[in-house]
């Protein structure tokens, strides 16, 4: 198998912002309503921070989207913390051992009530809709490197349809907690080698970025994707993920490889290949400004 | 250009049947699937009940995945297999399920060896549902694997649906799996205190629309559908179920937890499903509500129908699937599609069960208690997730005339 790239249908799709974020970040600087913080775990703080600095790049920042911004984002596993875990089995356990009495009554107390929201695949994008007051369409995708090409290909039918205006194409990965660096051991693979982190373009069509002046700093000249079906009940998850870019290792970067291997991408033509582990195997050519 | 696209194949695993022939015969006769917890210990919880899938061997201990291979297989046991290159999309619940795995890895205690058991918290994220489908059927373009919540189901079949409008996609399996009927699952709802605790009246405890609702009822199974362009079907004698003519998704941007008080992204994306489909609303001829039966979806998802149907609002059937499945989340749209596709087909609309004393903000036609006779030609499927994802599906009933 192997991806066959296809030329774009329409005029090239232009990226007129980039922004990414690394690590523990604060997102507050773009934050509308300050009351919903505490609702927010790593991904979604990663998540807000490289779209708003996308916007701003794009000189959209402190523009409210609306209707006719779509948002497409690849999120990555779903993180879980050691600490909530201890919590949750200290108060579920009867001499050492989990007892599920106790955890109805007691154990499934124990943890942060926010824990939910801070770990659903969907609140990402929730917050990114409500910062920047998002309103059009979206997909929302889960968990490789692989399926931020789904999310591309579909801010591509979106725009080049005409839905939208605007798409916030991206992908988001916290992967520096117990549960992901649990999936990561299991299958040898170092969990150091994994990054917490975000990436977003804003990609718009080039006639749309040229009437309202943007900038362009990129262009998407061909993508596609292929895949190898595996049996996941046969098989042990390959997860690694394996890019072709000069210069760059991003491999631990996991959904939000591609927009953080743009944003570091000198002037000129690069094609962009991915072999991931959960069998997709995509390429892109830009064209950077 | 854009082609039309046909259902030709259904695939149901629900807790009113496990085939459906059966999920058709219970909507109809207005079955409850609602009961006491069976698949763990739940008492002393808040919520003793749900809606849960049973006779259906589970082989992995993460029964989504048990449950979209049964909805696949069905799905195309009926259509047969499209021409082209497949694919599937998918809306996945998530992992969180097996607490005893929890444990071990926190104590230091094996897991299980084999790989089969192997498939769980700890060891499952959830998009292998699709991997495991895209193997069975040798599906080799890249799989979709949709986490928009409640919304899941139905933006999975939505984007197949442009994907193979589009021509990007020959055909695709679509639809939706979940099963939350677990520890984590049950206890997180109740914590939020999302789920109805009318535990000593099951069948009841699902009350879409109707004043004494007190939260959902957790539901689980999946629906697979096949979906392939409407010219590609006719020419190799598939049956088509129905076809799908719109979809439209987006945002809230407004609440964590609540919709948009006045149902605007419920609105804009029912209204970007009719525009989508080029056609305006007085053509809709019934809606199968989100209806979840907590306290702010009911009446926000009513004004939202009022403000697309106007005038027209009081006299389109709107039917609450949930009132007698529960809430199937990531599953939910696809199963409530299946049920929408089944009642375009027959002519009727399934009831909202337990609607005994309607909410006054409520004030639609909700078809309680008992099924009724009606003459579809388009039908609004909808589906809104926790956190201000909304999609809908507009469905039409296949005219070979047309």
């Amino acid at each position: 198998m192997d991806a066959q790239p296809r030329p774009a249908d329409h005029d090239p799709l232009s990226v007129t912002g980039l922004g990414a974020a690394e690590g523990p970040c604060d997102p507050t600087p773009w934050l509308r309503q300050r009351k919903l913080r505490k609702f927010m775990g790593r991904q979604d703080d990663l998540a807000v921070a490289a779209a708003g600095r996308a916007l701003e790049s794009a000189g959209l920042g402190g523009a409210g989207l609306g209707e006719r911004a779509g948002l497409y984002l690849a999120v990555g596993f779903i993180p879980f913390d050691g600490d909530e875990l201890d919590a949750l089995h200290a108060a579920s356990a009867v001499d050492g051992r989990f007892s599920m009495r106790r955890f109805a009554t007691e154990g499934y107390l124990a943890p942060n009530p926010l824990l939910t929201f801070r770990c659903l695949p969907n609140m990402p994008a929730f917050h990114v809709s409500i910062n920047f007051d998002v309103q059009g369409p979206y997909l929302v995708t889960y968990p490789g490197a692989g399926q931020l090409y789904a999310a591309l290909e579909e801010a591509r039918i979106a725009l080049e349809s005409g839905a939208i205006d605007v798409a916030l194409v991206g992908g988001v990965a916290h992967q520096r907690n117990f549960l992901v660096e649990h999936h990561a051991r299991r299958l040898g693979r170092p969990s150091e080698a994994l990054e917490d982190a975000a990436g977003v373009l804003v990609l718009e069509t080039a006639a749309r970025a040229a009437r309202r002046g943007a900038v362009t700093r990129a262009r998407l000249l061909d993508c596609a994707a292929g895949y190898r079906p595996w049996d996941p009940r046969a098989e042990t998850r390959v997860l690694d993920d394996r890019f072709e870019e000069a210069g760059l290792d991003l491999a631990g970067f996991g959904a939000a490889s591609l927009p953080v291997a743009l944003g570091g991408l000198p002037p000129g033509r690069h094609r962009h290949r991915l072999a991931s582990g959960d069998g997709i195997e995509a390429a892109s050519t830009w064209e950077i400004a | 250009m854009r082609r039309r696209v046909a259902i030709t194949g259904l695939g149901v695993v629900s807790p009113i049947g496990l085939t459906v022939d059966t999920f058709r015969e219970s909507l109809l006769a207005g079955v409850s699937g609602v009961g006491a917890i069976s698949l763990f210990d739940a008492t002393g919880l808040p919520t003793r009940i749900a809606a849960e899938v049973r006779g259906l061997p589970v082989r992995g201990r993460d029964r989504k995945i048990d449950f979209a291979l049964e909805a696949a297989r069905q799905a195309l046991d009926e259509a047969g297999r499209p021409r082209g290159a497949g694919g599937v999309s998918l809306g996945v619940g998530l992992e969180l399920f097996s607490l005893d795995d929890v444990a071990a890895a926190r104590t230091g205690d094996a897991l299980p060896a084999a790989l089969g058991e192997r498939l769980t918290f700890l060891q499952t994220p959830s998009d292998l549902c699709v991997h495991a489908i895209a193997h069975r059927y040798e599906l080799r373009t890249p799989p979709l694997v949709h986490v928009s919540a409640c919304a899941a189901g139905t933006d999975a079949i939505g984007a197949a649906f442009r994907l193979v409008a589009s021509g990007r996609r020959d055909w695709m399996l679509a639809g939706g799996t979940d099963s939350m009927i677990n520890p984590l699952g049950v206890a997180g709802f109740c914590r939020l205190g999302a789920t109805s605790t009318a535990n000593a009246r099951p069948a009841a405890a699902s009350r879409p629309f109707d004043r004494a609702r007190d939260g959902f009822v957790l539901g689980e199974g999946a629906g697979v559908l096949v979906v392939e362009p409407l010219d590609e079907a006719l020419a190799r004698g598939a049956r088509v179920r129905a076809e799908i003519v719109g979809y439209g998704n987006s945002f809230d941007a407004h609440g964590i937890s609540e919709p948009h008080p006045e149902g605007r992204g419920a609105w804009q994306a029912m209204a970007r499903a009719l525009q989508d489909a080029g056609v305006g609303p007085e053509a809709i001829d019934c809606v199968n509500a989100h209806g979840t039966a907590t306290p702010k979806n009911d009446p926000v998802e009513t004004a939202a129908i009022k403000r697309l149907l106007g005038a027209r609002a009081a006299e389109v059937p709107v039917c609450a699937t949930k009132s007698m499945i529960g809430h199937l989340i990531s599953a939910a749209g696809a199963v409530e599609a299946i049920a929408t596709v089944l009642g375009l087909e027959g002519g009727w609309v399934h009831p909202t069960l337990n609607l005994d004393d309607p909410d006054p903000a409520c004030d639609l036609d909700y078809v309680p208690h008992k099924a009724r006779a009606h003459r579809q030609r388009y039908a609004l499927s909808n589906s809104f997730g926790f956190g201000g994802q909304n999609a809908a599906l507009l469905l039409r009933a296949w005219d070979a005339r047309r």
